[in-house]
């Protein structure tokens, strides 16, 4: 077993990419590791004729990886909208995986990303001393990317001051990084492209120009569509996330994750499961990865504190907690909630209970 | 002489590649009779639909003349096959027929088995009437319309299209040439007679088009004898044949109609290209630029550009799922994804203008009476209810059910937009009695065939408008004022879904005043509120179970928000909200259920003792309360004495009083406690702010009654160190005749 905390994609499912690669026959773009179609396959799982498993990256709607693909393919830009919590991150990290076997050309986005991340530096001494040349350049893995053709990727693009993003529009639409101080540039070989993920529901982040907007193709990643689905990725990443921490006690009961994914999915959707009562939404976004915070906090305190077991208790401390952002609004919604749907519900009066101590 | 033939066109019904096909075919063939599958009781209309004035989409509809709500759609678009040969031959002067089992059998058989009812799906519709788009499906095809293009385009020659369908139809129906379903059975025996008919007439090259599952049916006219014994004895109801306009969004599947189609604007797109459908990319950049056209006048951002890339984004996909040409979805998904970066609001326009479509047909004035007025013409006969020119009073009874229906006719029928009959003047108080006057315009008749869209019936169609309209409301008040009329007109099949709606809508009003207002605020037309609605609709012997659950949620909510909307607020906020407590209160008594007053209390308790409540409504709450036994006099002149006390500037005590003393001041005259307070309180005012708030302790103390100030004057009389006023000796005799000689006027005058 490996002593990093978190492998990279294609560390992690190495053996899946090298099997997908020795079953594919269909055509490749240039410098694709793998065709689109085992590219979605690896996205999406399935079972190769040799009886290797791939194992499903992306649990949800296979036209979405499909059109993420297809963009690719064409070589424009892909930009990953969602929610926070809706998997853009990984999609992506998992897209450059499969495409370039390599997922770590990134430029991460924050406040204070300058244009010399997204196209280069300098070696200041060498500058001083040599005076420009190629050798002084330090080259921003956007930069690499474009030499290598491979896939880039900018992870929340809408955090990027708006005159930095900017500096993106050449390489979307050129394809090209010019260097004025040299007097050259980089040309992009066949085989980059540009993964960016964005959010449009944080506070604090820079609305895209349409000049670079409409050089991206947008995929929006949603909430999951189902009850079932969302319950399975809870499942899925709580087990493995939980085997990584070293989490003692049992792994929580079936049950108890149904019931926070079900609380989850009411009050984003406003609407009870049964579509009979209606409710206020809280602010908070709710997602599925918040979800899976609840469940991975209340095994914690179930394990330090609590008897082992995921109860009532464990998870009404974190659930609140996870529900109520803004302390007037959320809590109405929250209380209204409480009160007309958690109080009837048949077998979660423990839970009520709970929560009523807390509120 | 050649002998006598019949070629059949197995079609996709509003399949446009086979309208176009259809169209070729029977060119070609030049027909002496056209058959289509449809109604034969529409055969004396059918020479409508050649009419200048007739604009598809429209619909046969054929109803039985007893019972206009037993009634069938046959809608057609300018796309759709059967509309094509028809249109065809009428063109050129060939004779026409429908030839599927009439209505007047299908009516009949119904009756006997499950009820019939508009919403059913008619049977051209039917979903699994399309095994074409399954073949699609199964050659690996997103769409069925992109499949026969596709078809088409490998073979030129019409005539092989249909004998090619007609042989992959009788493959898939080898395991059942004859229908188990008797009902189909019956069907198909009725083409067969009619097309044996049409041999025996004479008729030389008949064309028949019909859905393609039929074709093999049809194909051998052996087994008359068959045939003639099982249509034999089919019971029989009168029918009757028109037209109604139609819209693209009616044909789809969310229009309420169990089946339809899903895109009728792109069918109608492909068949607007004519031949170059044939051409996969021809359409997609047509596609693509009516998206942008589509979104640039509504003032979003789409390019030149734009449509490039969505159209290699399209062909693309189209590659990766290995569909030879991109289908609908491509397209939508291409379109999603380069135009709408991210927003649903531009994908939501393209469904709707493009997708779906818009297109509204309209029919020519010669079409015969529409059922709606049929059924409008029986109620008013049965009800003795004349329509007349002249303006004229009823009264009505409402204990009296025939008076009942009457009132729920007319008012059905403004629900319509039909203003036969207008509110009279309210001559009692009693709930049970109210008046009309009826006054009936030529101009109505009109709007009646243009309210043919919502249904046959008066009820019907009143309750399928109504729910258009509050899907439309977006203001919670406005709802309820359409929930009301709704429940007064009698609509029981409406009243579910605007509970639903009502439900929706006041759990997302994020505005408790709102949600009071909804509650307690009558509406103009019905003159009664959601509560008066639910406490006295037993006269009117309305269900109102569901309201009660809707209302019971309405007052949980108000009662969890109260606190929130009361709190720092300024004074014209505070006295809008003081009547809406008033009327909350009132009809939360009215209600009678203990759970919710108790909710109320406890609600108004919170008022009391939060800080940051308005004076007005602090003290307005602790006098509900004090009313409802809920607090003790102690206690109330402890929270008295709060208010009043020095920190609290003199205006929000004052607020704080009228608050309390709101409507009767008496129980302050009994209470030596309280009494003593605000004499005290008063007692303490500095000169100027008692200047200040003098008007408003006048404003309070206006609204009691003379006995009532009598009695406080007196009260004030005793106190001790009470003193009269005294007259001042000096008196200005001059101002003082001034004011004698108004009052004098104003005495004399009464």
């Amino acid at each position: 077993m490996t002593t990093l905390l978190r492998e990279h994609a294609e560390q992690q499912y190495a053996d899946e990419l090298q099997a997908l690669a020795a079953h594919d026959e269909r055509q490749r773009p240039p410098r694709w590791r793998l065709s689109p179609w085992a590219v979605a396959t690896y996205l999406l799982g399935g079972q190769l004729p040799d009886g290797t498993t791939i194992t499903p990256k992306y649990i949800g709607s296979r036209r979405l990886i499909e059109t993420a693909i297809a963009t690719l393919a064409t070589d424009r830009g892909l930009l990953l909208i969602g929610l926070p919590g809706t998997a853009k991150s990984w999609v992506a990290e998992h897209l450059a995986a499969a495409v370039s076997g390599d997922s770590t050309m990134l430029v991460q986005g924050t406040a204070g990303t300058s244009e010399e991340s997204i196209r280069y530096g300098w070696n200041y001494a060498r500058l001083l001393a040599d005076g420009p040349s190629a050798a002084a350049i330090v080259a921003s893995p956007l930069m690499r990317a474009m030499q290598e053709g491979k896939i880039a990727r900018v992870e929340e693009l809408t955090r990027i001051p708006a005159e930095v993003q900017d500096s993106l529009i050449t390489i979307l639409s050129e394809k090209t990084l010019p260097i004025p101080e040299l007097g050259s540039e980089v040309q992009a070989v066949k085989g980059f492209n540009l993964i960016a993920t964005a959010n449009d529901r944080d506070r604090g982040v820079n609305e895209l120009s349409s000049a670079l907007k409409r050089r991206f193709n947008t995929v929006v990643l949603p909430l999951p569509d189902s009850l079932e689905q969302e319950v399975e990725i809870v499942q899925q990443r709580v087990t493995s996330l939980g085997r990584a921490l070293e989490l003692p006690g049992e792994p929580p009961a079936l049950e108890e994750i149904r019931r926070i994914v079900t609380i989850f999915r009411e009050l984003r959707a406003g609407m009870t499961a049964d579509s009979r009562t209606s409710l206020k939404s809280p602010s908070g976004t709710l997602s599925t990865a918040e979800a899976i915070s609840v469940v991975n906090s209340g095994m914690a305190l179930a394990a330090h504190f609590g008897d082992g077991a995921l109860r009532a208790g464990d998870v009404a401390a974190v659930l609140v907690g996870a529900v109520i952002k803004d302390p007037v609004q959320d809590r109405v919604a929250w209380l209204e909630y409480l009160e007309t749907v958690v109080k009837e519900r048949e077998g979660w009066k423990d839970l009520y209970r709970a929560c009523r101590e807390l509120a | 002489m050649a002998p006598a033939t019949h070629h059949i066109f197995g079609i996709r019904h509003h399949g446009p590649g086979s309208a176009r096909s259809v169209r070729r075919a029977l060119t070609a063939l030049a027909p002496d009779l056209v058959l289509v599958e449809g109604p034969p009781e529409a055969d004396a209309i059918l020479s409508l639909l050649a009419h200048p004035e007739l604009e598809p989409p429209i619909a046969l509809l054929i109803y039985a003349t007893e019972r206009p709500d037993q009634a069938v759609f046959y809608p057609f678009a300018r796309f759709s096959p059967e509309f094509q040969a028809i249109t065809y031959a009428l063109l050129h002067q060939i004779p026409v027929r429908c030839m599927d089992l009439p209505q007047f059998h299908q009516f009949a058989l119904e009756k006997t088995g499950e009820a019939h009812s508009l919403a059913d799906v008619s049977p051209i519709l039917a979903p699994a009437n399309d095994p074409l788009g399954a073949l699609a499906h199964a050659a690996g095809y997103s769409d069925g319309e992109r499949w026969w293009e596709e078809l088409v385009e490998q073979r030129r020659d019409d005539a092989a299209i249909f004998s090619a369908v007609l042989e992959a139809m009788s493959a898939l129906r080898e395991d059942q040439p004859t229908p188990t379903d008797p009902h189909e059975a019956y069907r198909e025996a009725w083409m067969r007679r009619t097309l044996r008919q049409a041999h025996r007439e004479g008729f030389q090259r008949i064309a028949v088009v019909c859905g393609a599952w039929h074709a093999p049916a049809l194909v051998s006219l052996d087994g008359a004898r068959a045939d003639d014994m099982l249509l034999k004895g089919l019971p029989k109801v009168k029918t009757a044949a028109t037209l109604a306009p139609w819209t693209y969004g009616r044909l789809t599947f969310a229009s309420g109609y169990g089946a339809g189609i899903a895109s009728p604007g792109w069918y109608d797109h492909l068949w607007a290209m004519g031949e170059a459908a044939h051409d996969a990319t021809a359409v997609t950049i047509q596609w693509m630029t009516r998206v942008a056209w589509l979104l640039r006048h509504h003032d979003l951002d789409a390019s030149s550009a734009h449509v490039i890339e969505a159209v290699r984004l399209a062909e693309a996909l189209a590659a990766l799922r290995e569909h030879p040409v991109p289908g609908l979805s491509e397209l939508e998904e291409a379109a999603r994804a380069v135009f709408c970066t991210g927003s649903d609001a531009p994908m939501r326009l393209i469904h709707q203008q493009l997708i779906v479509g818009e297109r509204i047909g309209s029919i020519p004035d010669e079409t015969p009476l529409v059922p709606l007025q049929q059924d409008l013409r029986q109620q008013q006969r049965r009800l003795r209810m004349k329509p007349t020119a002249e303006r004229r009073l009823v009264e009505l009874d409402l204990r009296k059910a025939n008076h009942r229906e009457q009132s729920a006719l007319v008012r059905q029928l403004n629900l319509l937009g039909l203003a036969w009959a207008e509110p009279g003047e309210v001559t009692s108080t009693g709930t049970f009695r109210e008046t009309w006057w009826l006054q009936w315009q030529p101009a109505f008749d009109v709007a009646l065939i243009e309210a043919a869209i919502w249904g046959t019936t008066v009820r019907g169609a009143a309750t399928a408008r109504t729910l258009d309209r509050a899907g439309k409301s977006d203001v919670l008040s406005d709802l309820v004022s359409i929930v009301n009329k709704a429940l007064f007109a009698d609509l029981p099949d409406a009243i579910s879904p605007l509970m639903d709606l009502l439900q929706r809508r006041a759990t997302h009003t994020g505005d408790t005043g709102e949600l009071m207002d909804a509650l307690t605020s009558e509406d103009g037309q019905t003159r009664s509120s959601l509560v008066n609605s639910l406490r006295y609709g037993s006269v009117r012997e309305l269900d109102t179970s569901l309201i009660a659950i809707v209302v019971d949620g309405m007052v949980t909510r108000i009662c969890i928000g109260l606190s929130n909307v009361c709190t720092n607020v300024n004074d014209e906020a505070a006295a809008t909200m003081s009547r809406r407590i008033a009327a909350t209160n009132a009809a939360i008594g009215l209600l009678g259920q203990s759970a919710q007053r108790e909710q109320w209390l406890t609600a108004l308790a919170q008022l009391v003792h939060a800080s940051h409540i308005h004076g007005l409504l602090a003290g307005q709450a602790c006098r509900l309360l004090l009313d409802a036994e809920r607090l003790s006099n102690d206690a109330a002149a402890r929270f008295l004495s709060q208010a009043l006390s020095s920190a609290q500037p003199p205006t929000a005590a004052a607020a704080w009083i009228e608050g309390l003393l709101q409507g009767s001041g008496m129980f302050i005259v009994h209470d030596e406690q309280l009494w003593h307070l605000i004499d005290t309180w008063l007692g303490t005012l500095t000169d100027e702010s008692f200047q200040t708030i003098v008007p408003l302790l006048r404003r309070t103390f206006a609204t009691f009654t003379r006995h009532e100030r009598h009695l406080l004057g007196e009260r004030i009389k005793q106190a001790p160190g009470a003193r009269p006023l005294e007259a001042s000796s000096q008196l200005d005799h001059t101002r003082a005749a001034a004011a004698l000689a108004r009052v004098q006027l104003i005495v004399t005058r009464r």
